[in-house]
């Protein structure tokens, strides 16, 4: 459904992608995490057309980026709303319900039914009335008159609050469900954890980690074991009334023990903890 | 460009925007409109005279100098009391014994009207008996030698008789006139030197018609009809009012339209709101003609509207040509603009300085030739029933609407999300927008040609600019400016390329785009040929400008000395352009010395 090879994007001297590469297939929801200055926004936007790149290829659907058969079959939501606060969420959609020849029939379907799904009644009201999580809904609705296959979601649920921000997700979700390709960036891991099938860790301008959860946990995860001993031994923190010490493997658990005995002591417990995804996203993305 | 698109985009804008502005500043924009759709026909309709009624004349009923008095606008009867010129109450007394007037520049003043208008009104009178040999028996014929200023087309006896009396002691063969005060050699309204066309007294050709040798310097003078040019030191022109209130009649209203447009424009950077219009299935260029739309049908509506208001004839098709200059100027300035703030500065400067374009010269119709480069000008000449030739019409109406096109071009370049919503000085931005459309070499050469309509507009404002001060001033000033507006336009966009990293920094790369620069900008300057067609380089300042190729040289020479020119300071700059800016600030002014040293060496030194 995408595919990407070698992209890059210089502005002037700064290199703002770096030749990146990944695929997305049909259905699948392809999170893009980094922190900020990473690349994503600029990756999205020139999967959408909207920023011509400096080198490498985008196709979208069987079409170029840019291509105006691409971008029919594409829905983009920019991480904030510019909407245009004079117009009502109705005479808005229409619009661009026209500039992607819908008909009109089916565009007021298609208008109610996405306001209906993302819960907004206020539809005749001009638009400057709203609140963000609103105006986010109205944009979000833009992203669909077109019925599109792909969806390109910059921060979807950025600076909302909690119950728009879960309304937002699940209706991501749900979009994915219903054969749509998804891809967004987000800041919020939760969201990416709880939406994604698959990945993509950027980091100055490339690709740091890609694949699905289990992969990138599995590659760049680790256990760590906290070992509890009731004597104090070396780099032991106080843990109440024992001492802990953090290791990376058995082999270090073992040395601990040693060093408690030796100590006159002993270990009394040893807890294991896996990587979270925010922890594999602070180990990959250098933040 | 997809025009089912551009129709939608058009259409949202026009809602969009109805929607943006409240009732009462839609009504306040109304009653403006009506306001000047009730006055400017009335002002145009009267012809507002300033000074009307200012010398009281005592003058009886039945006096044979009462008519006079009635049919002068500057006069007004007032009690024939013999007292009054020394009570004050007249500054003229019309009396048996001869007249009365007081002892001060306003009673001397009042006799001089008095005088003209009766040579005025006896003229009329015998303009209009049966046998016109009977009330014209002496024919004068005027032959004019040649003079110091140029002088084109044909005068009337009279008319042409006062200018020729500033000019008498340089000619030594003037004739007299037949006026029967004799002063100078044809003053006749008290004006000297004034050129006012009297169609009355023209119209039965009884009046002295000269057949002038035709101006010593080329152009068509002539087209225009019976005009006499040279710069106003030669010149008196009279106040002309009601060219004044046409100019502003339509070009007031364009000003509200572009201060819409711009900000309609600015609103899609701010906050990024255009960026989804962007995604969308339509192209810059049609998202710029759908928004651009409503407002220029606003702007030709409106002066459609006033052309009629005032009485104007088909011609007046003419004046829409200010509607896309306005527009495409404040576009490409909202497209440079990083907020309100920047916009207001910038439409105030479009709104200033294209209103000078259109306005001073359209101030000087009926009078200069100069004031053929406006579009008001037919307007103007078609409400006074002045001829307009097609030359002049052509003038007039293609550099606004080419430089316009252009504009717009250079706007819609930009118009895509990396110019669009970033927030750099303009002067960068502008850059930008000339570096956007070189993708290749040849197109700098393009581009040089297509920035004609600039150079032609800039001088021909220089002209109308300049053309007020002494030719001793104006030449020197105008062949600097000219100089400068060439070699800019020929290196700017060449700078530009440089600067966004479009060709490499190489001496040879500098050395191909200056050569291509200067051969597109010697095959665009031929737009310059539209001059002629009105006889501007008739003038004798604007000679310098727009014709410094036609003086004594070889056919051969002129093909490519003018070539040879351009090149080369286009060489010259673009080397320095490649080296950044004030390697390229120095080496435009080398340029613009070597062009001015040419300028000097064939023009000057040739002729």
């Amino acid at each position: 459904m995408i595919s990407v090879r070698g992209l890059e994007k210089r502005y002037g001297s700064v290199t703002a992608v770096d030749g990146v590469s990944f695929d997305v297939e049909a259905g699948e929801v392809f999170g893009l995490v980094g922190p900020n200055g990473a690349g994503k926004t600029s990756t999205l936007k020139m999967l959408c057309g909207l920023v011509d790149p400096s080198a490498g290829t985008i196709e979208v659907n069987g079409f170029d980026a840019g291509d105006p058969e691409m971008r029919r079959a594409l829905g983009f939501l920019p991480e904030e709303s510019p909407l245009y606060d004079e117009m009502s969420p109705r005479s808005y959609l229409r619009f661009f319900a026209d500039l992607y020849d819908v008909d009109r029939a089916a565009a007021t379907e298609r208008i109610d039914a996405a306001l209906d799904r993302l819960d907004l009644d206020a539809r005749d009201r001009p638009v400057g009335d709203f609140s963000k999580g609103m105006k986010r809904k109205v944009a979000i609705a833009r992203s669909l008159v077109n019925d599109p296959d792909v969806l390109v979601y910059d921060e979807p649920a950025s600076g909302l609050d909690p119950i728009t921000t879960n309304t937002v997700v699940e209706f991501t979700r749900e979009l994915a469900d219903d054969g749509k390709t998804v891809v967004f960036s987000a800041h919020d891991l939760h969201h990416v954890e709880s939406v994604c099938d698959r990945v993509a860790i950027m980091r100055e301008g490339e690709l740091a980690a890609t694949g699905t959860l289990a992969d990138i946990q599995a590659e760049y995860g680790r256990v760590e074991y906290r070992v509890f001993t009731d004597v104090q031994v070396a780099d032991a923190d106080p843990a109440g009334d024992r001492y802990a010490t953090v290791v990376a493997s058995m082999d270090d658990v073992e040395g601990v023990r040693e060093a408690a005995r030796e100590a006159g002591g002993s270990v009394v417990d040893i807890r294991t903890r896996e990587s979270t995804l925010e922890d594999v996203f602070l180990d990959v993305a250098g933040a | 460009m997809n025009p089912r698109s551009v129709l939608r985009i058009a259409r949202w804008e026009t809602t969009r925007s109805a929607g943006d502005v409240d009732r009462r500043t839609a009504v306040a924009f109304v009653v403006v409109l009506l306001v000047i759709a009730a006055l400017v026909p009335a002002l145009v309709a009267y012809g507002p005279t300033p000074g009307e009624g200012i010398y009281r004349v005592g003058v009886d009923d039945d006096d044979d100098y009462r008519g006079v008095v009635a049919a002068e606008a500057t006069l007004a009867a007032v009690d024939p009391a013999s007292s009054g010129v020394r009570t004050g109450d007249a500054d003229l007394l019309v009396g048996d014994g001869g007249f009365v007037w007081a002892d001060s520049a306003k009673g001397r003043a009042s006799l001089a009207a008095l005088r003209s208008a009766t040579v005025a009104f006896n003229d009329r009178r015998m303009a209009g008996e049966d046998n016109q040999s009977a009330a014209f028996p002496v024919v004068v014929t005027l032959t004019y030698a040649d003079q110091s200023v140029s002088v084109t087309g044909q005068q009337t006896g009279d008319d042409a008789g006062a200018d020729a009396g500033d000019q008498a002691d340089d000619t030594g063969d003037q004739t007299g006139d037949g006026t029967s005060d004799g002063t100078d050699g044809g003053t006749d309204d008290g004006t000297a030197g004034t050129e006012q066309p009297d169609s009355e007294r023209d119209d039965d050709g009884s009046e002295a018609v000269s057949d002038l040798p035709s101006a010593p310097e080329g152009g068509l003078g002539g087209l225009l009809g019976e005009q006499q040019t040279g710069t106003p030191s030669s010149l008196s022109p009279p106040f002309p009012l009601r060219s004044l209130i046409l100019a502003f009649a339509f070009l007031l209203p364009l000003n509200v339209v572009i201060q819409a447009y711009g900000s309609s424009v600015l609103a899609e950077r701010i906050n990024r709101r255009g960026e989804p219009l962007l995604v969308a299935p339509v192209s810059p260029a049609d998202i710029v003609a759908g928004k651009t739309l409503p407002y220029l049908a606003g702007a030709l509506a409106l002066i459609a509207g006033i052309a009629v208001l005032v009485g104007a004839g088909p011609l007046a098709v003419a004046a829409r040509a200010a509607g896309p200059l306005f527009l495409a100027a404040t576009f490409l300035g909202a497209m440079l603009a990083r907020s309100y703030k920047e916009l207001t500065f910038v439409t105030v400067t479009i709104s200033v300085t294209l209103t000078a374009y259109a306005f001073v010269p359209a101030v000087f119709a009926e009078v200069h030739p100069i004031a053929s480069i406006s579009p008001l000008t037919v307007v103007v000449d078609s409400i006074t029933g002045e001829g307009t030739t097609a030359g002049a019409f052509v003038l007039s109406t293609v550099p606004p609407a080419l430089a316009a096109t252009v504009m717009f071009g250079l706007g819609t370049g930009v118009y895509r999300e990396e110019d669009m919503f970033t927030q750099r000085p303009i002067p960068a931005k502008l850059l930008d927008a000339l570096a956007a459309p070189l993708d290749s070499r040849l197109r700098v050469g393009l581009w040089t040609a297509l920035f004609m309509p600039f150079v032609f507009v800039a001088e021909l404002f220089a002209v109308a600019v300049l053309f007020v001060a002494p030719v001793e001033l104006s030449v020197p000033l105008l062949l600097g400016t000219v100089a400068l507006v060439e070699e800019l336009a020929k290196s700017l966009h060449v700078y530009a390329g440089f600067e966004r990293g479009r060709f490499p920094r190489t001496l040879r790369t500098s050395l191909v785009l200056g050569a291509l620069s200067g051969a597109g900008f010697f095959l665009g300057e031929k737009l310059l040929l539209l001059t002629q067609l009105v006889g501007l380089p008739g003038i004798e300042v604007a000679q310098f400008a727009f014709s410094p190729s036609v003086v004594g040289l070889p056919p051969g020479v002129l093909l490519v000395a003018p070539l040879v020119l351009h090149v080369v300071t286009a060489g010259i700059s673009a080397v320095g352009a490649a080296r950044g800016r004030v390697a390229y600030a120095l080496t435009v002014l080398l340029a613009v010395l070597v062009h001015v040293a040419y300028n000097v060496a064939v023009v000057v030194g040739v002729a």
